[in-house]
């Protein structure tokens, strides 16, 4: 699959200390990318250099398959659409009067104002000063602003901060029509594991300016298989045989962990355990939730 | 930079009233200088233009300093308050929006200085100075007040791009107007110093009283050439300077 975004080795220090450290990003073209990690983990920084804003100390970026340079730069970010952290905008003016401005820097007909008020459902409030619009409004239009000149790549960066329940549900959706109506390519980052789970088709999880996966999010979701948790008379004992007859069982600190829930293992496993006398005390199917795999990337467990 | 993008910056004004502001200022010099104006004798009007040109010079050290930093603040505060550089500077070079904006605000500096000049030759007409138009002065004031109001202008801009607070620029703006007004008295070496002093550097002429006639006598002074090409210098310096220290900072 083609990619939009490529970085090689992508760092950058502080006083000598990596905020991002030798990422190598690779976003594929038309997917949903969501961009994982905790508050302070790289994610702002790590778009800010995709975009030119900050220098990178070392590596490279390749943005819709060309190098990204001080002089290709502008003309490369034509096809790009942002918002970085919070909406930019005239709080003087009115919300369509911010998209004619942005329109004309972007050179994009102003026929294209009334289009994207309509995909962000802004139409009503138009007229208002933007500095009377809510948050969820202003991101609306920062979301407004970044369709103009229907890029082929979108950057947002935590699009739904500081919105209420009702407003991150409306953006989530919002997000996820933007691929298949317009063929856009988007990177969301997010803090918020569930908010990506429910939009992105790959996800990459960053933690302390280190990469630590890149996939497909369904493979994320295997490393969540379930398994068979069970406490016995004799856990250690118990632990040994089945390891001795070919189980994958784990110890962990108070109980057992059958790495596998078919029937066949689960009454392989109660056959020998009654063959040895062992009890049988605690038996419970368990899966590992996202949540679980996340905190478990980022060491967090 | 083309025309586009500078109706573009104006079109980012659109409610602010910006222009408001040297039209403030010039309505407040037009009255005082018409509070000065009453009881002239034919000495004074044989001398008009030429006092008000020895005047004006350190009006403006008070007035422009203040004007300036309210404009400029005005002006960058728009971009500083919506958080827009992330978006504007996926669009558009740093440099060309640092000189672009400059540019508007330099505009209305010009719109002042020939505002100054218009009010001049407005009074000669009200009150029918004898003295003929010292066109070659009007020209020099006009010169003078442009190259200082610039250096000024330049780090009032500055200050105001990278201020998230806009008191930073104003206060600097309060502190230049009262220091650029008292290096006047300072020593000329020391005054040369103070950056909002240069207001008053090129004034064409001295006052000195005339005990014996009970006048106020003009003295012309001789144009400091080389003082003026080496501030005009040292503007260009610190215009590169401050423009680079903005193209530099990251976000």
């Amino acid at each position: 699959m083609e990619t939009v975004i490529e970085t090689n080795a992508l760092t950058k220090s502080y006083h000598g200390k990596n905020a991002v450290e030798d990422l190598d990003l690779s976003v594929p073209a038309g997917c949903i990318y969501g961009f994982l990690g905790p508050n302070g983990a790289g994610k702002s920084t790590t778009m800010k250099m995709l975009l030119g804003l900050v220098k990178p100390t070392r590596g490279n970026v390749s943005i819709l398959g060309k190098p990204l340079n001080d002089r290709n730069r502008l003309s490369l970010l034509k096809g790009i659409g942002s918002l970085i952290e919070s909406p930019a905008y005239y709080g003087h003016l009115s919300g369509r009067d911010n998209l004619s401005l942005i329109a004309s820097l972007k050179q994009v007909p102003e026929k294209q104002v009334e289009d994207v008020l309509g995909i962000v459902r802004l139409k009503e409030q138009q007229h208002k000063k933007v500095s009377h619009y809510s948050l969820g409004m202003k991101q609306r239009l920062g979301l407004a602003a970044a369709l103009l000149g229907y890029p082929a790549l979108l950057l947002l960066d935590e699009p739904t901060n500081g919105l209420d329940p009702a407003g991150i549900q409306e953006m989530r959706e919002l997000i996820c029509t933007l691929p298949q109506k317009y063929g856009m390519t988007i990177l969301v980052s997010s803090h918020l594991l569930a908010e990506i789970d429910q939009m992105a088709t790959h996800v990459g999880i960053i933690d302390r300016g280190i990469l630590i996966f890149q996939d497909r999010l369904d493979i994320l979701h295997e490393h969540s298989r379930p398994g068979i948790s069970l406490r016995t008379t004799d856990d250690d004992a118990a632990c040994r045989l089945l390891v001795q007859n070919g189980l994958p069982v784990q110890r962990t600190d108070d109980t057992l962990f059958l790495d596998s829930h078919r029937d066949s293992d689960v009454l392989r496993m109660g056959k020998i355990l009654y063959s040895m006398n062992i009890g049988l005390l605690r038996i419970e199917e368990r899966q590992a939730s996202l949540e679980d795999i996340f905190l478990h990337l980022t060491g967090q467990c | 930079m083309t025309m586009k993008e500078l109706i573009v910056e104006y079109r980012k004004q659109r409610h602010l009233f910006v222009w408001l502001i040297p039209l403030a200022f010039l309505a407040a010099l037009f009255l005082w200088g018409g509070a000065g104006q009453r009881n002239l004798s034919d000495y004074d009007l044989a001398q008009g233009y030429s006092y008000l040109l020895c005047q004006l010079p350190v009006l403006n050290c008070i007035i422009m300093p203040i004007m300036l930093a309210v404009i400029a603040s005005r002006i960058c505060d728009i971009e500083v308050k919506g958080q827009t550089w992330k978006l504007l500077f996926t669009l558009q070079d740093k440099g060309r929006f640092y000189d672009r904006k400059f540019l508007t605000e330099f505009l209305y500096l010009l719109l002042f200085c020939v505002g100054e000049l218009g009010i001049l030759l407005l009074y000669g007409r009200i009150y029918g100075y004898t003295e003929p138009i010292p066109a070659i002065l009007c020209l020099r004031h006009l010169a003078a007040a442009l190259l200082a109001g610039s250096a000024v202008l330049t780090l009032q801009h500055v200050l105001s791009l990278l201020s998230v607070n806009q008191i930073v620029p104003l206060l600097t703006g309060l502190a230049g107007s009262f220091l650029g007004l008292f290096s006047e008295f300072f020593p000329a070496a020391v005054a040369r110093l103070v950056l909002w002093g240069y207001f008053g550097a090129f004034t064409p002429y001295r006052i000195d009283w005339d005990e014996a006639a009970g006048e106020v006598l003009l003295v012309p002074k001789i144009f400091p050439t080389g003082l003026f090409i080496g501030f005009f210098i040292f503007t260009v310096l610190f215009s590169l300077l401050c423009r680079y220290i903005f193209v530099r900072k990251e976000l």
